[in-house]
């Protein structure tokens, strides 16, 4: 008997949980891409993408849009995600969205009260970028389609992927960088700014998918920091490599360095390890970065200096050290004096590594921010001069 | 129960016989003296037992003013032996007149000319009439009180021939017919060792059908062999025809989708079971024969994997192991997948999937039930229908069925690869009836991953686990040696060790010798100094 009601309730216990949260894949539409402006009355206006999913595939495509772009004004994102159906046919899902991009008036009066709900909600995932948009309506950049993905959230994300692989020129910020930047005392936010090249009006259309020179386009723009939840201001793109050098977050780039006189070298800088000291002394911050990074050469326009001989190699090697240094150094100058923000997370460093003192500071850590001592070593070991080894144009004899 | 059980069956018989031996006995001596067995009599007798059958037949014959008769069942004896055996008694030489006076030189007589075939003296009815129908001929002569029983039953048997259900590439060709002599040689042949025994069960009330519990005595577990006596007496049913009727009623549990015993139509797999300290069950008439005790990876074991390489043979296993998991579990993951956890894919194959199901009328349950069960059906028809049209099935199968449907838009074209791989996945199990499990637990799944998504998925394998782990075949627990796990025996389930590693005999059989391998050093380059190797 006792079996028998044990049994039962194991049964009503796993058995009528189900269906609940049943939804056929037919039934749905996914969201790719999500924008917040400001609303004109209200307090957001949300603009989401919604995908076309026969467009993306080559069998069924037909040449319509790739997406949908909808926007709703009101005062929670939690409700207009849900009121979607307005204009939308099927039921929204949020775990594949790819982009969050957030309007640049948003960003300047702060952005917390819809990031509690992206962190809340069963189905947003924190794998997507986040980014805001300058000059243009964040809304106009999902808007904005591209000939090989199509639909402008996959292609930026995508895009900006690549642009960290490549390059170093997105902070790659997700939703948990965002908040552990948010929480730290020792550390301010970034965000990759994205803005329109070209007529946003013309880069919704379909055309702008068939041209190989599209009339709009969205690149990555600059890098804007923040104050908390607010927009500081916005830095150039070569900021946020030397950003992602100095965090240790870089895996690849290509510096130009001066050899001479208006003649350059192209480095491709790969293996690159930063690593980091920092302790308070006689109430001053000192911080100690330590740079290695191996290099091979990708072009050089300086054709006299022997590439068979090594001393040739370590002169490069310590031209681009003395030029990553020199912007390195910029970069931090740039952001200790002008804006008193800690983007690099120089005040984390201490609050590991000198926890105590860095404890009785935390609260003025702007001010001692400024007038740190920041030390950058670097040592660039240039490896290889690529598939060759003179230049082809120094042969001619 | 007295202490001779091994022949319970076997002893039982000729008792009976005595007692209706006994009862016709005081009838006859009402009449009679105490023969019942005459000339004038028996032949008469036994044709009445046998209701006048059609096949049942009579030669007469005088010799030396002697009566002889020759009763036999037509369609139990071989021709050509019939007309040998008659003639050396009813021809001009025959020696029957001259001086055969009683039984006993009856017997010295038969003795020098059937030399090694079987024959025997009978004394009464119900003798003789068990003997016909073992195909012997049945032969009485005037003034003796005995007959002669001579076995000649017709060889009508096909000849060795390639397994049809469990093939190999590399390995011995020839599988077991339905004649269970020929199949107890074929074993022997392999194992040429005094240890090997069979003992002979007669079951089958009505049938009377031989069965052979053969094991090597000396490695076999006397307990498991005791049990499988035990549970082989215990059957009491009026007609066995497979192997298939054995199995069903000596498993442990028949209310599981699990097969207890392993068939196999092999003889060296079973030859090396029984090396390893396992039994077979062989059955008159079908050639599938039963090894226990089976437990769960004995069903991913196929005799190829000792006769290749073993980096191959541990390859193919694990792939075995993959494909029961695809067959089991791919439809339910996908409806599952489909239906609540979209989040589960990566974003391109998402929408890829989206695409491909735009515009399909039906749920993703539907349509998976729809396709598995299409499949069933076109696989049914293709064991059951006439050879003839069986390339019929596949063109309209594949072609109609397939692709048809995808084109009409009926059902989306990834639901047709998870149907397929499916299908094939389930072919992959070495033992047939091992795919049943997949094949049908395939469809719980699919009916709980609908109403719960993949949470129910992982009920039924919670559940099916649980349900394994309670299964024993024979008394050894089904999922050894995984659980309870035995280290010693991890050498051979899911990686198959080289031979010169494996020294031990698996422990879960409880093996009366443990040792397999004796020298059991590696192969390694000859230590002789010189030759050629500069």
């Amino acid at each position: 008997m006792r079996l028998k009601s044990v049994v039962i309730v194991i049964a009503i216990v796993t058995l009528l949980t189900g269906c609940w949260d049943h939804r056929e894949i037919s039934e749905i539409t996914v969201v790719v891409g999500m924008a917040v402006d400001k609303g004109d009355d209200d307090k957001f206006t949300l603009t989401i993408e919604g995908i076309n999913a026969k467009e993306l595939s080559d069998k069924t495509a037909s040449g319509f849009a790739p997406s949908v772009v909808f926007s709703l004004k009101g005062d929670t994102l939690a409700e207009l995600s849900q009121k979607m159906n307005i204009g939308i046919s099927k039921n929204l899902i949020f775990s594949h969205m790819k982009v969050l991009v957030i309007g640049e008036s948003v960003l300047r009066e702060g952005i917390l009260d819809f990031i509690d709900f992206l962190e809340r909600n069963r189905e947003i995932r924190d794998d997507f970028n986040i980014v805001t948009a300058r000059h243009v309506k964040a809304a106009d950049i999902l808007k904005v389609t591209f000939l090989v993905q199509k639909s402008s959230s996959l292609k930026l994300h995508t895009q900006l992927n690549s642009f960290v692989e490549s390059w170093g020129g997105d902070p790659d910020i997700r939703l948990n960088d965002f908040i552990q930047a948010y929480t730290s005392a020792g550390k301010r936010g970034v965000l990759a700014a994205l803005t329109i090249n070209g007529d946003p009006k013309k880069g919704g259309s379909v055309d702008n998918m068939k041209k190989g020179a599209p009339d709009a386009m969205v690149v990555v723009d600059s890098m804007a920091i923040l104050k908390k939840d607010k927009l500081l201001d916005f830095l150039p793109l070569k900021d946020t490599r030397n950003y992602l050098w100095l965090i240790n977050k870089l895996e690849k780039t290509v510096v130009t360095v001066e050899c001479s006189k208006n003649k350059f070298l192209g480095v491709r800088i790969f293996n690159t390890v930063t690593k980091s000291k920092g302790s308070l002394v006689k109430g001053r911050a000192i911080i100690n970065l330590k740079i290695r990074a191996e290099a091979y050469l990708d072009s050089t326009q300086c054709k006299d200096d022997d590439l068979t001989q090594i001393k040739t190699f370590k002169k490069f090697g310590k031209l681009t050290d003395k030029q990553i240094k020199k912007d390195l150094e910029t970069t931090i100058k740039k952001l200790q004096q002008n804006y008193e923000a800690d983007i690099f997370g120089f005040g984390e460093i201490l609050f590991r590594q000198d926890y105590n003192n860095f404890k009785r500071i935390e609260k003025q850590w702007d001010e001692y921010f400024k007038e740190a001592i920041v030390n950058v070593d670097v040592n660039v070991k240039i490896r290889r001069s690529g598939i060759r080894t003179k230049s082809p144009f120094s042969e001619k004899k | 129960m007295a202490p001779s059980r091994p022949n319970r069956r076997l002893l039982k018989k000729p008792i009976k016989i005595e007692d209706k031996l006994r009862n016709t006995e005081k009838k006859v001596e009402e009449k009679k003296e105490s023969f019942d067995l005459t000339v004038e009599t028996l032949p008469s007798e036994v044709i009445n037992a046998f209701g006048n059958s059609a096949d049942i037949k009579m030669i007469e014959g005088i010799i030396s003013e002697r009566n002889v008769k020759i009763l036999f069942l037509e369609s139990m004896v071989d021709s050509t032996s019939l007309k040998e055996t008659t003639s050396k008694f009813l021809s001009s030489i025959s020696p029957i007149g001259e001086y055969l006076k009683n039984i006993d030189e009856l017997s010295a007589y038969c003795k020098g000319i059937f030399g090694g075939a079987s024959y025997k003296i009978v004394s009464s009815k119900d003798e003789s009439i068990h003997e016909i129908i073992n195909g012997s001929v049945v032969i009485v002569v005037e003034h003796i009180d005995k007959a002669l029983a001579v076995n000649i039953m017709n060889g009508e048997k096909r000849s060795v021939a390639e397994p049809t259900s469990q093939t190999v590439i590399r390995g011995p060709k020839d599988a077991f017919i339905e004649s269970i002599s020929t199949n107890v040689s074929l074993i022997r042949r392999r194992i040429r060792n005094k240890n090997l025994r069979f003992e002979q069960y007669t079951i089958g009330e009505d049938t009377q059908t031989t069965v052979y519990l053969g094991f090597f005595k000396g490695i076999a577990n006397e307990a498991i062999i005791q049990e499988v006596r035990n549970r082989l007496k215990k059957i009491k049913v009026s007609a066995i025809f497979e192997s298939g009727n054995i199995e069903e009623l000596i498993a442990d549990k028949t209310f599981t989708l699990f097969p207890l015993a392993l068939n196999t139509e092999r003889p060296d797999t079973v030859a090396a079971n029984l090396m390893e300290g396992k039994m077979v069950i062989l059955i008159d008439g079908t050639p599938f024969a039963l090894i226990v005790p089976a437990v769960f990876v004995n069903f991913f074991e196929s005799p190829e994997d000792y006769y290749q390489s073993f980096f191959l043979g541990s390859f193919l296993r694990m792939i075995r192991y993959l494909s029961f998991m695809i067959a089991l579990l791919t439809p339910s993951i996908y409806v599952g997948v489909l239906t609540y956890h979209h989040e589960l894919l990566p974003t391109t194959l998402l929408l890829s999937v989206i695409a491909q199901r735009e515009g399909i009328p039906f749920p993703a349950v539907v349509e998976v039930l729809v396709m598995e069960i299409t499949f069933e059906i076109l696989r049914e028809a293709g064991v059951r229908m006439p050879r003839v049209v069986g390339q019929m099935v596949s063109i309209v199968g594949a072609l109609v069925i397939g692709q048809a449907a995808a084109e009409a838009g009926i059902i989306s074209n990834i639901m047709i690869i998870i149907v397929s791989i499916t299908a094939i996945a389930n072919f992959v199990s070495p033992i047939y009836s091992f795919a049943t499990a997949s094949r049908l637990l395939r469809f719980l799944l699919i009916f709980f991953a609908a109403i719960l998504g993949l949470y129910g998925v992982l009920l039924v394998l919670v559940a099916m686990v649980a349900h394994l782990a309670a299964l024993r075949s024979f008394g050894v627990p089904y999922l050894a040696p995984i659980a309870p796990f035995i280290i010693e025996d991890q050498k051979d389930v899911f990686v198959r060790f080289p031979f010169w590693n494996m020294k031990k005999r698996p422990k879960y059989i409880r093996s009366e010798s443990e040792q397999k391998v004796f020298s059991a050093s590696p192969p390694s380059p000859s230590s002789m100094k010189g030759g050629n190797t500069s």
